[in-house]
């Protein structure tokens, strides 16, 4: 099955090749996991590598901080968009939304203007201040990725988690259900030092890596590296040996 | 009332000096497009960010602006073709335009910007008008 592959070395492997095209794929984590590197290098690869021009969508940040921030990694934004290859779009949920379901409207004609294939939605958490009702934030949602999915995109939404170290809240969900695939990304404390860890929650379609990985944030970007071995409760933010589990659970009693 | 007309003319001949050795094209764009600080805000906003698309409250937002300082400077601006007005839904949407004449002025115009002699005597003009 074709895939559109990330770039993120040991990412696609767990995404076993890549991720479907024309398909929503939610990152989510704490402020400085990764998420939006996660999704620039994602449209980068695109670009430089698959010769897929892409869109970054932004409801928060400017143009100038992507292009600062992807120069960190030896990405040259500003000449890509000079290429038309890409395009750096700063707008609302409200407006974004609304255009999608209109004809000719903006992101029409920029996917048409590019030939756009990717886009980087950053970040699906403003969503939630259009409205207080979740049934009706819910379908508002649902239009918009499904507004991206009929322009032909493949789509990374990013989304900020409130917990630094541990698991999410259970109100984090109501965008799961939405997605085709989800990623998490978290911080966890092992032995007194924080490290990332990254894992696939679920692969509408597809099958996954179950495993929960080392993540590092490199000049080159994103790497996924060995997973977590011998010890559990990764997720929870502090996980503990899996021995020491065990000698509690059996030995102590 | 003699020495006010002589300070008024001499206002005038200042005024001119400063304008005479800017470029006509940056001149008229300045006297008729962006005749006040927010305006000029606004247009380096459109120019940094020529993808946006949004109502009057988020650009404010972006901007760091009151939205009832900018409604009615967006509005001119949109009049008077800097700027595109749509109507999108119930939504009244900013967006810069399309022209490419409009679009290499206003690059002249923020290009000069950077230029500390070109910005005194821009803000001397504004100051003048706004009187």
């Amino acid at each position: 099955m074709e895939r559109v592959k990330t770039g993120i070395p040991g990412l696609d492997e767990m995404l076993s090749g890549g991720f479907l095209p024309q398909t929503a794929n939610l990152v989510e984590g704490a402020p400085g996991t990764g998420k939006t590197t996660l999704g620039m290098q994602f449209i980068h690869h695109g670009i430089a590598a698959c010769g897929e021009p892409g869109l970054i969508l932004t409801f928060e940040q400017f143009p100038q901080q992507y292009y600062n921030d992807a120069a960190r990694f030896g990405w040259d934004f500003r000449q890509m968009e000079e290429e038309g290859k890409l395009r750096v779009i700063m707008t609302s949920p409200e407006v974004t939304s609304a255009d999608l379901e209109q004809v000719g409207g903006r992101i029409e004609s920029l996917v048409k203007e590019t030939g756009a294939k990717r886009i980087l939605v950053d970040s699906l958490s403003h969503f939630e201040r259009l409205d207080d009702d979740p049934a009706r934030l819910r379908q508002i949602t649902y239009a918009f990725i499904n507004g991206l999915k009929r322009e032909g995109l493949t789509a990374v939404l990013t989304r900020e988690s409130h917990a630094l170290l541990g698991e999410a809240d259970q109100q984090e969900d109501k965008f799961a259900f939405l997605v085709d695939s989800y990623i998490l990304l978290r911080y966890v404390e092992i032995e007194s030092a924080v490290r990332k860890a990254i894992l696939i929650l679920k692969m509408r379609g597809s099958n996954h890596d179950k495993g929960i990985y080392q993540v590092e944030v490199t000049s080159r970007g994103i790497e996924v590296r060995s997973p977590f071995e011998g010890q559990e409760g990764i997720m929870s933010g502090s996980p503990r040996r899996m021995v020491d589990s065990f000698v509690e659970a059996f030995v102590r009693h | 009332m003699q020495r006010r007309r002589r300070a008024a003319e001499s206002d005038l001949d200042l005024t001119g000096r400063l304008m005479e050795d800017m470029d006509p094209d940056l001149l008229h764009f300045l006297r008729t497009k962006v005749n006040s600080f927010v305006k000029w805000d606004l247009v380096r906003f459109f120019h940094e960010n020529p993808h946006t698309t949004d109502t009057a409250e988020n650009v404010a937002r972006y901007a760091g602006r009151n939205v009832e300082t900018i409604r009615e400077e967006l509005a001119e601006l949109a009049e008077d073709g800097v700027l595109e007005r749509n109507k999108l839904g119930d939504m009244v949407i900013y967006s810069l335009s399309s022209s490419p004449e409009v679009r290499k002025l206003l690059s002249q115009f923020v290009e000069a910007s950077a230029d500390r002699e070109f910005r005194v005597k821009a803000i001397y003009h504004i100051v003048r008008e706004a009187r």
